[in-house]
């Protein structure tokens, strides 16, 4: 595994346990989620650069896309969540107790 | 130059750990900022001036300050920065966890790992990474069609989403 690799590849899981490991509020959970695009985003722009195949080049972009849609679906959603708790911490959240 | 490139390696890493380690929403923010600004770092390096053009303009200039003033929603009085000790654990945890990982491969990772193939040095017009957005645009033109319905789509949730009017997410209103 070349040092580039391992680089986004540790960026991909810590963003992932920050979003499985969220504490209290619910944008936290969001910008981790966003820190994993960032890396697959440069995990896919860097696939084309280091291998020198252009076959899948255009994915960077379209995931640059796809992504922008994500975040703003999760940003209605904690503005929805914001308007109706009254703060978007995860301890308002109390519909499922256990 | 391999300096530079370790150096822009390390920072996206911390940065990230600065993220996952879930400070208050203000400095989460602010690290993500850094991640992505050393993450265009990586591809110039690289040879990908485009897409690090286009990352540090839609990605920061567009979603990332949406994202800053969406951080006033998350407003309180005291903010638990780096420094507290709930962080500082998790900051901790995640760098002892990425340096054991790392541990595995330190043997194999020698001066000119990371030296990119470029052959095409001088006056290239065609770039790997610019001629796939033109491939978007050509071949890739159902995908394009397809992520044009997809925002338009998102645009339409997002307001159904935030409409109120007692009905929907938004029932307090």
């Amino acid at each position: 595994m070349t040092p580039v690799h391992f680089a986004f590849s540790s960026a991909f899981i810590l963003g992932l346990t920050g979003l499985a490991f969220h504490r209290t509020h619910l944008l936290s959970a969001l910008l981790c989620l966003e820190g994993m695009m960032l890396s697959l985003f440069i995990a896919l722009s860097l696939w084309t650069l280091q291998l020198d195949s252009t076959n899948f080049s255009a994915s960077p972009m379209l995931l640059l896309a796809f992504s922008a849609c994500e975040a703003s679906a999760g940003l209605a959603l904690l503005v929805a969540t914001a308007r109706t708790h009254g703060t978007d911490r995860l301890q308002s959240l109390n519909l499922l107790q256990c | 130059m391999t300096y530079i490139m370790s150096l822009f390696l390390f920072g996206l890493v911390l940065g990230l750990v600065a993220v996952a380690s879930n400070p208050s929403p203000y400095f989460a923010a602010l690290g993500l900022v850094v991640v992505a600004g050393l993450g265009c770092g990586i591809l110039v390096g690289h040879g990908g001036h485009f897409l690090s053009l286009v990352l540090f303009l839609i990605y920061l200039g567009g979603m990332l300050v949406v994202f800053a003033y969406s951080a006033a929603l998350a407003a309180e009085p005291y903010p638990e920065s780096w420094g507290s000790r709930p962080v500082v654990a998790y900051i901790l945890a995640y760098i002892v966890g990425v340096g054991m990982v790392s541990g595995l491969f330190w043997g194999g990772w020698y001066e000119s790992s990371w030296v990119p193939v470029d052959e095409l040095g001088e006056l290239s017009m065609l770039r790997g990474d610019s001629g796939g957005v033109a491939l978007m645009y050509a071949g890739g033109g159902g995908m394009l069609v397809i992520s044009a319905w997809v925002l338009l789509l998102t645009l339409f949730v997002v307001l159904e989403l935030t409409r109120g009017l007692s009905r929907g997410t938004l029932r307090a209103v």
